[in-house]
């Protein structure tokens, strides 16, 4: 009897076994469970952002551990339970892997709205400089219309000047240009040799010309109608002569001068009186209007 | 006869422990619809593309699950059932990871694109009005 009770034991524990386990397994399946937790554990990834499945590897690697222990290393359920810890801890590390990706992604919205933000802020900066540099831009431009307009007053007083000056020399404008008139009573009858009294009004036609580089000065000489008209004609020339070169002597280019003697031509009186002959014995000087040439007298008619 | 008896014996007290020991637990119907539940779900999420190992290995146990519960053993359907749920837990993160993974790399490829264009334009934009 009791040899009957101990092959029933055995007989029974057999056919349990054969009946409820799978295919028995090496501890291997244990160990491959106790490195999955522990490389779980050092990743700090893994216990901050999916502690839950962390632990819950944990308990079944707890689990599995006290089976083999309990029943031996080969024993189902610790196969089994280290299996749910190993496949648990690699969860753990793939919930860690998505949160990780997913605090990624967060933070990479936020470095995208920095990156367009400042972009912006770039873009109004470079406005402003582009606006101001504008500003700036109209500014001087209406500085220089201002310059130009007082510029232009300049130049407006001067002429105003210039034109009062050459009215106390008795100017006249004429379409060959400004006409001045020296009287003969600078010069000695009969002689071309300037009297000291033209200084003054020399003086103010070299100032005038020297102020005015592209103007050209034309001196023509008349006489009156006594004497003949070689004589006339020499003597104006002379008379004109001296002036030009009164005129060159005070710092003008000779080439801005010309001095032409007309003789009694182009009388302004009769000759009939002594009053009228006088007004006849002139020099005139004839200021170009501008840098254009002074027109003959034939072609313009007389002023 | 004494022999005979006695191996008859143990031949039916084997019989009535092996059906204690395996079928008398409840065949585990919830583990087997918590499994079935957690394929379901790693398939959605897209399992089947980006963790097939683990997805085909949940179904393959899940499949055995069955024919154990249809053999009425509980301790292996039970057993094959877990594995098979926690084989699709690890199928659904594992292509939710690679999935986010993929969106990262995607994000990092176009904010470095923005980073470009905007040093571009910036630095177009501001010679502009230095040239005046």
């Amino acid at each position: 009897m009791k040899n009957n009770l101990i092959a029933i034991a055995v007989a029974s524990t057999l056919l349990g076994l054969a009946g409820c386990a799978t295919t028995p397994k090496s501890n291997a399946t244990l160990d491959q469970a106790r490195v999955a937790v522990q490389q779980a554990e050092t990743d700090p990834t893994v216990s901050k952002y999916a502690p839950t499945e962390l632990d819950r590897a944990r308990k079944l690697l707890i689990n599995a551990e006290g089976s083999a222990k309990q029943h031996g290393a080969n024993d189902p359920n610790a196969s089994h339970y280290a299996y749910l810890a190993t496949q648990m801890a690699r969860i753990a590390g793939q919930r860690a892997h998505e949160q990780v990706a997913t605090a990624r992604i967060k933070a990479g919205e936020g470095e995208r709205q920095q990156i367009l933000l400042s972009a912006r802020e770039n873009e109004a900066d470079n406005a402003v400089a582009r606006a101001q540099a504008s500003q700036a831009q109209a500014e001087a431009a209406r500085n220089e219309a201002v310059n130009a307009q007082s510029q232009l007053s300049q130049a407006q007083a001067e002429s105003q000047r210039l034109a009062a000056e050459l009215q106390d020399l008795q100017a006249s404008q004429t379409s060959r240009g400004i006409v001045l008139t020296l009287q003969d009573v600078l010069f000695d009858t009969g002689r071309s040799q300037l009297k000291p009294g033209a200084e003054r009004s020399l003086d103010q036609i070299a100032t005038f010309l020297r102020e005015h580089q592209e103007r050209r000065v034309q001196v023509e000489g008349f006489t009156d109608s006594q004497g003949t008209n070689e004589y006339n004609l020499e003597l104006s020339q002379r008379r004109a002569d001296a002036v030009a070169m009164a005129i060159i002597q005070r710092g003008i280019d000779a080439q801005r001068v010309r001095a032409m003697g007309y003789g009694e031509e182009y009388p302004k009186a009769s000759n009939e009186n002594a009053g009228s002959r006088q007004l006849n014995r002139r020099v005139e000087i004839i200021v170009s209007n501008g840098e254009q040439a002074i027109p003959g007298r034939s072609a313009a008619g007389a002023p | 006869m004494l022999t005979l008896n006695g191996i008859r014996n143990a031949f039916f007290c084997a019989v009535a422990f092996s059906i204690v020991a395996c079928a008398s637990a409840p065949m585990p119907v919830e583990k087997l619809a918590v499994a079935k539940n957690a394929i379901e779900r790693a398939e959605q999420a897209q399992a089947g593309q980006f963790a097939q190992v683990e997805l085909t290995s949940a179904r393959n146990k899940y499949a055995a699950a069955q024919a154990a519960a249809d053999k009425k053993e509980a301790d292996v359907a039970a057993r094959m059932a877990d594995q098979a749920d926690v084989d699709a837990q690890l199928a659904e993160s594992t292509a939710r990871a690679k999935q986010q993974e993929q969106l990262v790399g995607e994000m990092e490829n176009s904010l470095r694109d923005l980073r470009n264009e905007t040093l571009r334009r910036n630095n177009s934009g501001a010679t502009t009005p230095r040239q005046q």
